[in-house]
């Protein structure tokens, strides 16, 4: 059960844009990363201040429910922190699944007014009525307010079910501190899943950026096909980027750098959304109608940004059937890189039309590197070679595709 | 030297038979509130001949003596009477109230309603006593609640032993008893312990 400050001390915009906004995209994380880890996990928001605490949706496990019920909320009032927990433990009590554990995810962002005895003592009773008790502690700080929470949060804890996190304000996000802090990670390896798809496409808009204990937020031992997917489409980006670079430096032009720039944020979601259909090697059918709508959604979003990218999105789909009979694991593989390399070709075609990108990701040796790395693929077997030689002579076909429609 | 309510020596006649409700007992439902270790309610369900094994406690949390605990049941049982092991130095429970097919009873609930019976407890270091029910009430049991709400004037409250004597009726209350069905594979729950080898 979430618990919202949405007091008056909200609007301050010490956290980019609002402290209210910042909170909402925490809780709405949260949330996502709740239902993800297991699907029995039910998620309820209420508000705090405003005329009352207010039961804004009960525990349920539809997230588009909840993301609705944070739509359109307003700012105002006092935040009553200890009617809120109770109103909350009363929501816990009345749940249908009497197996799911209790668990109160309190956002904190207002001074707190009630005494360290009082709660102290709703620690206790909540305790006493096997609760767990989540702080995420931001926004105003009196000097006081860190030592109630602490205390708050001892009486509370048993056996280390319940986290504090204390953020304070700046250039760092709410929600990217949330992802890394224990109130995530401590929920058991189900959450870093989600966390770790967030993460990933977080530090890659950010240069540099993201925390975690891990290269990618994902624990190699327990998800070492995500680990491997991830770390081989971080590689292939940034073969990708430094080839744009290079090109962009040669021209010396600031449009083309803007062009690589727009371009390579979705493609890291696309590529996000790629790495899923290759690690999942036992949907195969699945994967054919996934791909395939993913192809006409890729070809109609690259469409809109230039008149060249539509010629190289229709060419991949119909070089896609002759991909159906390459064989078993690799159709994975080539589907995957086959929609990589079609949005490198669109970005490239939309930059500046040339192919270098797509000699880059076409060069054998790089390929096969790529390829040897992944598990269970062997460069040399027959099977992988012919995948190989036609995604080269398909990007020929490509480029004259495209030259012919040029001459048009 | 122990003797039981009934009028024989203990010794001689295998009282332990009477005491086997425990293996009816759903163990891995057991829940207790405001305990200090979690899951530490399911060790007091032993057989008789351990009773007075103080190794295994459970202990509510300081400062408070109230216990509930929540024992489900793998069909449904007749209870004739319950046997409670408490602490020494007055940490042994001194009143038990009992509510029957029940999951929803937590502290305020159970000060609220009215249990089925009500017992004053004595302390029992031995296990010498039984207290027995209202036998017509406790027919059909699926799942049973103690309320432990005092103790004998320590901080905490210990129980050590709790022996239910009775039938077992071989019915189930609900049709499906305790299933999850799984509609995402979760890897966190398949963990591989043992290597398979096959045999063609």
């Amino acid at each position: 059960m979430v618990c919202m400050d949405n007091s008056e001390w909200m609007r301050n915009g010490d956290y980019s844009p609002t402290r209210f906004q910042a909170q909402a995209d925490a809780i709405n994380l949260i949330c996502g990363a709740k239902t993800q880890s297991n699907p029995e996990n039910t998620v309820g928001v209420l508000t705090m201040a405003g005329k009352g605490p207010r039961v804004l949706i009960t525990p349920t496990n539809d997230l588009g429910k909840i993301l609705q019920a944070l739509h359109g909320l307003e700012v105002g009032g006092e935040m009553r922190m200890t009617s809120g927990v109770q109103v909350a433990q009363l929501a816990l009590k009345h749940r249908q699944n009497k197996h799911q554990r209790q668990r109160i995810v309190l956002f904190a962002g207002s001074p707190v007014l009630a005494d360290k005895a009082v709660l102290e003592g709703m620690g206790k009773k909540l305790k006493k009525n096997n609760v767990a008790l989540d702080i995420v502690s931001f926004g105003e700080d009196d000097g006081e307010k860190v030592e109630k929470l602490e205390a708050l949060l001892n009486a509370v804890n048993n056996g280390d079910n319940s986290h504090i996190v204390h953020i304070p304000g700046g250039e760092r996000v709410l929600s990217d501190v949330l992802i890394s802090s224990s109130i995530f990670t401590g929920d058991g390896e189900g959450g870093s899943g989600f966390a770790a798809a967030a993460a990933a496409s977080a530090a890659a808009a950010a240069v540099g950026g993201g925390g975690g204990a891990y290269d990618f937020g994902v624990d190699p031992n327990l998800d070492p096909e995500l680990a491997l997917a991830l770390r081989v489409s971080m590689e292939e980006e940034r073969a990708r980027q430094e080839a744009a670079m290079k090109r962009s430096a040669e021209d010396s032009t600031a449009k083309g750098q803007q062009a690589g720039e727009s371009s390579s944020a979705p493609d890291v979601a696309m590529s996000d959304v790629g790495l899923v259909d290759t690690t999942d090697k036992s949907k195969d059918m699945m994967i054919d109608d996934d791909t395939a709508l993913l192809q006409q959604a890729i070809a109609m979003s690259m469409a809109q940004a230039a008149q060249a990218a539509a010629a190289a999105g229709g060419g991949p789909a119909t070089t896609d059937t002759s991909m159906e009979e390459s064989g078993g694991d690799d159709q994975d593989l080539a589907y995957a890189l086959q929609m990589s390399m079609q949005q490198a070709a669109a970005a490239a075609s939309a930059a500046q039309g040339s192919a270098d990108v797509n000699q880059v990701l076409g060069d054998q040796s790089f390929v096969s590197s790529v390829l040897s790395s992944l598990p269970g693929v062997d460069p040399n077997d027959p099977n992988v070679r012919d995948v190989l030689a036609s995604l080269q002579t398909d990007e020929g076909k490509n480029d004259d595709q495209a030259t012919k429609d040029k001459s048009k | 030297m122990g003797s039981c309510l009934h009028q024989h020596d203990c010794e001689e006649y295998e009282c332990a038979g009477d005491w086997s409700l425990y293996k009816n007992i759903d163990i891995t439902g057991v829940t207790a509130l405001n305990e200090t270790v979690e899951g530490s309610a399911k060790s007091v369900f032993k057989p008789w001949e351990q009773r007075s094994d103080l190794s295994t406690v459970l202990a509510s949390n300081d400062d408070d003596a109230e216990l509930i605990v929540f024992i489900p049941f793998t069909t449904d049982v007749k209870i004739k009477s319950i046997c409670v092991v408490g602490g020494v130095d007055g940490h042994s429970p001194s009143k038990m109230r009992a509510f029957l097919n029940r999951d929803d009873i937590d502290f305020s609930q159970a000060n609220d309603l009215t249990p089925v019976q009500e017992w004053e407890l004595a302390e029992n270091i031995r296990g010498e006593l039984e207290y027995p029910t209202k036998y017509a009430k406790f027919q059909g049991v699926a799942s049973l609640t103690l309320h432990f709400p005092s103790n004998f004037g320590a901080d905490a409250t210990h129980v050590h032993y709790i022996g239910l004597r009775g039938e077992a009726t071989q019915m189930k209350r609900d049709a499906i008893a305790n299933t999850v069905y799984e509609a995402m594979p979760n890897p966190s729950e398949h963990k591989y312990t043992k290597l398979f080898t096959c045999l063609i």
